[in-house]
């Protein structure tokens, strides 16, 4: 079967223009621009499979929204192969773009003035759709995002979660095959980031559409992504199953232990590792992983331990550790 | 199709604007006002002579008529909308059109409607007729004909110029000043570009195709239009429109290649 | 207070430097709407055979230079700024600062201000070139054209706040402002000389501030004013600062208010 996404060597380059600060430099500017190249994503391949539901990460500025950009046709690579549907998505061929959808957080197309239910009734036309499945998917969306008693009122009345659900609901009345939602999430509370969740793998689940996610919520990916896509200064540095993510990328593990006679302080314990956190008579500690057997046993036999725990560091803390890392980490 | 989006988008920009009732009241104040301007600028230049450059007051009339006209136009599709186009490029929001199944230039011309200003519409169409009345000449069917094509291409070419003139927005950062030099510019439509020194005129009729637009059509309908002028409008509104497609074009590619 | 105003300089230098083809469309559009008129006077002077009501082709011209001076001294574009950040909700963000919103307004009208002379002086040699004014300057018109001016460009500035802040009543005034300008049109002396208004016309915008920030400041300048009634004149002008600068604070704190209650 040939994937859904298929991206090969993708590449785009900016061109920025520098500046300093302070009137000199404006001046300057007049006359002079310097221009630099900016490789925002670097030759970076993976195919997605039909019905997946891929998480991409990657710290502010690594490149994930540009990487989207490409894959919905608003820009156009620099070099390198990004195919969605077998179609190539600059080209931007009817076909393509009414099977596929960009929800992006923090922008909005719905009209501001009007309720949403009017947007929708204006995509129902600007994507050709039938009256009776546009009524259905709408009807149906509307049912499971909890959107009847808001859709009424005009979206600058909306909190932004409302707002965020009905843009969701506005991106899919096409039913696309591909979904590419960048941080859909963004800047909304608990409850609201779990409907959406929650919505997304029923969408997923119920059309089989393939859904290719950013997320700055590690809930975001933990709850929905199995695979996840990492890229860092614009290059790829893992493509795999998210449980993988720890044991290929964490030096450490983290040893929890309950102690029977807890210690006034942590001083004791600075032999073993580095420790993360103690309370109540428990401690927490980071310890390498090839010496994770040699200090248990060494803690067990110095220390009268109620119970030993141990765990791969949060997903959390992965991450932040490899985006910390410079440059050329190797995958 | 297209006729069904425009439709569709001039409900959805009604509905917009329904929320804002008190601008209708200050629309009708704002056109009356700008009507008042019009006549008023015709009281006191005729109070003082009986005919600018060979136009009677009438006359000049139906010139205030086409301006309002065309300025209604102008204010109740084309800028609402491209000026739009120019924000969108700005905020990024232009993402959102192109995403769609539909001609990206068709979309965003008709995206936005100033709706109240189709008073404008309607009281240049008035002006239009009072000043035919008062000329108490007898205007055949081929003058009104000639006179509705010449509007047709006047419009053509006004909104070709103005989306050229948003397409910069694909290139340049701060162009809304761009914008504030056509609006002046226009105003020189209240009056027969014939009226102005010889370089402001042809300024007018090619760097700013007012002539076009408003002196052309008024023109026509007077019946004073030489045939090698209206033959040159309608070759231009042709030529203009291919040419704006194409910076458009042109604008769009660079805007999915440079774009952050 | 001048560290600030410093600081502010800097800024908005930077800003406008930044966009230097702004600034050029600028000057192209200030060039149009005084030759538009003089266009249309000229054409009337013509076909009376040389003058209107005794002002001749050359005092139309002198006369049109002078407002495109004018009418870049004090013309105000905050109208706009200001109606944006209302409309917008964005006027918090001056809010929250520690200085009064206004000195960011006044610093920016006089960078803008000066700069741009440097494309009017130029602009006005040119119109001076292709229309030939009578142009007979004294020092004295020149001297009592300083005050005026000041206070005009003072009348100008606060009339747009006034305007500008408005659209806290009206949800969306861009109507409200061109209200304002089309009245500056006909009232300030833009369209035509004052004297060559009808009498019900000219009698309005002698109530009206419009005729103190543009027709009286060209007058003063090209001499048309005896210097008695200049002076009349400016004390006039001054009465009508010192009412728009209540006028405004009393605005300003009504909208304040009204937007923490309303919030943006």
């Amino acid at each position: 079967m040939t994937p859904i996404v298929h991206v090969e060597k993708l590449s785009k380059t900016y061109s920025v223009t520098d500046r300093e600060g302070g009137l000199k430099a404006a001046l300057k500017n007049l006359i002079n621009r310097k221009k630099r190249d900016v490789k925002a994503v670097n030759e970076v391949s993976f195919d997605i499979e039909a019905g997946e539901i891929v998480g991409f990460l990657g710290p502010n500025g690594a490149g994930k929204t540009t990487t989207l950009k490409m894959l919905s046709g608003l820009l156009h690579p620099t070099a390198g192969v990004g195919q969605v549907l077998g179609f190539t998505p600059y080209k931007r061929e009817r076909a393509y773009l009414s099977q596929m959808t960009l929800v992006m957080g923090q922008r909005n197309q719905l009209i501001w003035d009007i309720p949403a239910t009017d947007s929708f009734d204006l995509n129902r036309v600007v994507y050709r759709l039938n009256p009776d499945d546009f009524k259905r998917t709408r009807d149906e969306l509307v049912d499971l995002l909890e959107l009847a008693p808001i859709i009424t009122k005009p979206v600058r009345n909306l909190s932004l979660g409302e707002r965020m659900k009905c843009e969701i609901a506005a991106a899919l009345l096409h039913r696309p095959k591909v979904l590419f939602l960048d941080e859909p999430t963004l800047g909304l509370d608990v409850t609201s980031q779990r409907r959406i969740r929650a919505f997304i793998k029923d969408y997923n689940a119920k059309y089989g559409a393939t859904v290719l996610l950013t997320s700055h919520y590690m809930a975001d990916i933990e709850a929905l992504c199995k695979r996840v896509i990492i890229i860092h200064h614009g290059k790829l540095i893992f493509d795999g199953e998210l449980s993988q993510l720890a044991h290929q990328f964490s030096a450490d593990k983290t040893i929890s232990a309950t102690l029977e006679n807890p210690p006034e302080n942590t001083d004791a314990f600075k032999v073993y590792g580095e420790v993360l956190g103690y309370e109540d008579g428990q401690i927490r500690l980071k310890i390498p992983k090839q010496n994770t057997s040699a200090m248990i046993s060494k803690l067990l036999s110095e220390w009268s331990v109620l119970d030993v725990s141990i765990q791969e560091p949060p997903i959390e803390d992965v991450i932040e550790h490899i985006f910390a890392s410079p440059k050329e980490t190797s995958a | 199709m297209f006729f069904r989006l425009i439709g569709l988008s001039l409900k959805v920009n009604a509905l917009s604007e329904l929320e804002y009732r008190a601008n209708f009241f200050l629309q009708i104040i704002q056109s009356a006002l700008s009507l008042v301007i019009g006549i008023g600028g015709i009281a006191i230049i005729f109070g003082h002579t009986d005919s600018l450059n060979g136009w009677s007051a009438n006359q000049l009339l139906i010139v205030i008529g086409v301006y309002t006209l065309i300025g209604g136009v102008i204010s109740f599709i084309i800028r609402p909308s491209l000026g739009e186009l120019m924000q969108a490029v700005r905020a990024g929001t232009l993402d959102f059109t192109l995403l769609k199944p539909q001609d990206a230039q068709f979309m965003v011309s008709i995206k936005k409607f100033a709706i109240w200003q189709i008073l404008d519409i309607v009281l240049g169409l008035g002006i239009i007729t009072i000043g035919v009345i008062q000329t108490a000449t007898t205007i055949g069917i081929g003058q009104i004909f000639t006179f509705l094509l010449m509007l047709l291409a006047g419009g053509i070419i006004i909104y070709s110029f103005w989306l050229m003139l948003a397409s910069t927005a694909f290139w340049l950062i701060k162009v809304d000043n761009i914008l504030f030099i056509f609006e002046s510019m226009y105003e020189a439509g209240r009056y027969p570009v014939t009226i102005y020194p010889t370089w402001l005129q042809f300024v007018l009729t090619f760097f700013v195709p007012i002539a076009f637009a408003i002196t052309v059509p008024a023109q026509a309908l007077i019946g004073q239009l030489p045939i090698e002028t209206g033959i040159l409008a309608l070759g231009i509104a042709i030529a203009i429109f291919i040419l704006s497609r194409l910076i458009w074009i042109w604008g769009l590619r660079h805007y999915s290649g440079a774009s952050a | 207070m001048i560290n600030i105003y410093k600081v502010l300089i800097r800024n908005e230098l930077l800003v406008e430097l930044q966009y230097p083809l702004a600034l050029a469309i600028w000057m192209l559009e200030k060039l149009l709407e005084p030759i538009i008129y003089l266009a249309v006077w000229t054409s009337v002077a013509v076909s009376q055979g040389g003058d209107v009501n005794g002002l001749t082709v050359a005092d139309f011209a002198a006369y049109y230079i002078a407002l495109l001076l004018v009418g870049h001294l004090t013309q105000n574009w905050h109208i706009w700024t200001i109606e944006w950040y209302v409309r917008e909700g964005q006027l918090s963000k001056y809010l929250v600062r520690p200085i009064h919103p206004i000195h960011e307004s006044i610093t920016n009208d006089w960078i803008y201000k000066l700069l741009m002379m440097v494309v009017i002086l130029p602009a006005m040699f040119l119109l001076a070139w292709l229309f030939s004014p009578s142009l007979q300057f004294d020092f004295g018109a020149i001297l009592r054209f300083i005050p005026a001016i000041c206070l005009a460009g003072a009348l100008g500035f606060l009339g747009g706040w006034v305007v500008g802040l408005s659209a806290f009543w009206t949800t969306r005034n861009g109507t409200l402002v061109q209200m304002y300008f089309l009245m500056m049109l006909f009232f300030s002396g833009r369209i035509a000389p004052l004297e060559l208004l009808p009498d019900f016309m000219r009698q309005i915008a002698f109530i009206l501030p419009f005729r103190w920030i543009i027709s009286f400041p060209i007058e003063v300048l090209l001499g048309w004013v005896a210097p008695q009634d200049a002076m009349v004149g400016i004390g006039i002008q001054f009465a009508w600062v010192v009412a728009l600068i209540l006028l405004a604070i009393a605005i300003w704190q009504m909208s304040v208010r009204r937007y923490s209650a309303v919030g943006g």
